[in-house]
């Protein structure tokens, strides 16, 4: 009987408790509803329709948009790159992000200092790092082009954004300067916390840095690289304001990605079905990404 | 590591070398923001400014409306930080204390939506601001600023709520505080510097943000920062001098900001795996 109504007691606490909970969360559930979720289910609903030059469905079309968009060669050209464009990104910034990273582990004079100038590229605003770089990269007066022939590092330096391959690579070195830091602060973080007596017993040992980097250094930051590596290709993919900034996906759309297709489609082409259909596709692929994302993370917090 | 000094000179070098490598077009910057107009369009170019105007700084304000982007920037970025807390605070001391069914799954969503692109709702966004009758107004940053922090900086409140131990709380429950009462008296206290890391995160995000202010903008004194920058590149003679001044001006605020959380947002970002 005593046992019963303390069951009911502990109940009615839960109750109170889950209620406030509810309260608390209605607010950004709600916002999150109506300005996310809301909006994804209409790009989803639009793919499967024809639309009007103003965005407003006309008729049911089924798959129909799918299969205009599947067909088209540009969209697996414009996949192909996103993906290229992706894992050459990911790999650049996290080669990068090691080697920083392995620099700043070093004990010396002014290395918060370089620390901190390392970051800049992260903690500035993309829009305006694009905006610069478009003026680095100017062929005729730009400082870029100069420096590099009167260095006589390369006497013929391309018209960067002039031609579709080096456009490309313009477009993709300025994705891969902006995630640079952020991949060399996580490594940095990840290899201080890497004990120290490991190095003082291989150093007894008589082992080289090259062994030490690869036996206790690299093995103790493996699952950071994991979700470091992860974040960076979400965020990759995701670059829009880069290329949009400097090439507008141009020369030719040599510099089109998924995420800058889906915006000219929409608003630069009004052919607001095609681009909610390829919004779809990008989103599965980020949805897949973003929930393997998820479970690393969840993962690492029981342990 | 510890390196012998045969490494160290050598790591020194390696490091300044790489600094001026990935520094450059901050270099540039700093070039051309105090050059003259006619020193800008010379070629070949060249470093050092002939003649050093410092007027520039005084042009970008007078000549460009760069006072009205400012605060346009200013306006926004404030209002979604502001919104963003109100929401964010008491969704973060839910899930992180309160038992509810649905937790889980709401913990889930919250880390998964963080990865969304804001391009893939771009379009349907813009027909619900043009249907409540918000485009080219403050509000239509506001809120879609607000939208796509509030994610990460409810995660990131979440992880600060769960690490104040429970016993305080527990404590001023038991002398007869109401959990509301807990809630701004006893928690919100302690949880500043996370407070401050999330509203700074969320500030920085919407005076950054570039796609939905070119979506939903389209008047002069409503544009914010990114987009009136923009606007002045791809005239036909762009004044590289004071786009460079103005960059410089605009970068300022969010440099300084941006090293105040930058630890916390690396640890909140790598999964509690990285130590602040």
């Amino acid at each position: 009987m005593s046992s019963q109504a303390v069951v009911i007691k502990k109940s009615k606490l839960l109750n109170e408790e889950a209620r406030l909970a509810y309260i608390l969360l209605a607010p950004a559930v709600i916002v999150l509803v109506a300005f996310m979720f809301y909006p994804i289910i209409y790009v989803f609903l639009m793919s499967f329709f024809d639309t009007d030059k103003l965005g407003r469905l006309r008729s049911f079309a089924a798959f129909k948009n799918y299969k205009v968009l599947f067909q088209t060669k540009d969209f697996w050209t414009i996949t192909g790159r996103s993906i290229l464009w992706t894992v050459i990104g990911v790999t650049t910034k996290t080669l990068f992000g090691l080697i920083i990273a392995l620099l700043l582990n070093i004990e010396y004079r002014g290395r918060k200092f370089a620390r901190m100038l390392f970051i800049i590229p992260w903690a500035s605003a993309v829009p305006i790092s694009a905006m610069l770089w478009q003026w680095v990269y100017n062929p005729e007066f730009g400082l870029l082009n100069f420096t590099l022939q009167a260095t006589g590092i390369w006497k013929n330096p391309p018209i960067w954004l002039g031609q579709p391959i080096s456009a490309f690579f313009a477009c993709m070195w300025v994705d891969i300067w902006i995630g640079i830091p952020f991949m060399s602060l996580v490594f940095l973080a990840g290899m201080q916390a890497i004990p120290n007596e490991l190095y003082e017993s291989a150093y007894i040992d008589g082992v080289n840095s090259f062994q030490k980097f690869f036996y206790i250094t690299l093995p103790g930051i493996t699952e950071l690289i994991m979700i470091a590596t992860l974040l960076s290709s979400l965020w990759t993919f995701n670059d829009f304001n880069v290329i949009y900034i400097l090439t507008k996906g141009g020369p030719g759309g040599a510099t089109d990605i998924l995420i800058t297709s889906v915006y000219k489609n929409g608003f630069e082409w009004l052919k607001f079905n095609i681009a909610s259909v390829m919004a779809v596709v990008t989103f599965l692929i980020l949805a897949i990404v973003s929930i393997v994302y998820a479970k690393i993370y969840f993962g690492r917090e029981r342990k | 590591m510890k390196w012998r000094n045969r490494g160290k000179p050598f790591a020194i070098v390696v490091t300044i070398l790489l600094l001026l490598f990935i520094l450059f077009p901050f270099f540039v910057m700093l070039s051309t923001m105090l050059k003259s107009g006619q020193d800008v369009y010379t070629s070949p170019p060249f470093w050092f400014p002939k003649k050093v105007m410092w007027t520039n700084f005084i042009k970008v304000w007078t000549e460009y409306d760069l006072l009205g982007y400012f605060n346009s920037s200013l306006i926004i970025a404030i209002g979604a930080t502001i919104f963003n807390t109100l929401l964010s605070v008491p969704a973060a001391y839910a899930v992180s204390r309160l038992r509810f069914p649905g937790r889980k799954t709401i913990l889930y969503m919250f880390l998964v939506i963080q990865m969304f692109s804001p391009v893939i709702v771009v379009i349907s966004l813009f027909k619900i601001i043009a249907r409540i009758h918000l485009l080219d107004s403050y509000w239509s940053l506001i809120i879609t600023d607000t939208v796509f922090t509030l994610a990460f900086t409810t995660w990131m409140m979440n992880g600060y709520f769960k690490s104040i131990p429970i016993e305080i709380e527990e404590a001023a429950l038991i002398d007869g505080c109401t959990r509301v009462q807990t809630i701004t008296k006893i928690m919100l206290p302690i949880a500043v510097p996370g407070l401050v890391t999330t509203m700074i995160y969320t500030f920085i995000y919407a005076w950054n943000e570039f796609l939905f202010a070119l979506s939903f903008i389209q008047s002069k004194p409503k544009m914010p920062l990114t987009i009136g920058l923009y606007n002045f590149v791809g005239r036909w003679s762009t004044q590289w001098q004071y786009l460079t001044m103005s960059a410089f001006l605009a970068l300022l605020p969010v440099l300084l900001l941006f090293y105040v959380i930058e630890k916390r947002l690396v640890a909140g970002l790598a999964g509690g795996a990285v130590k602040e």
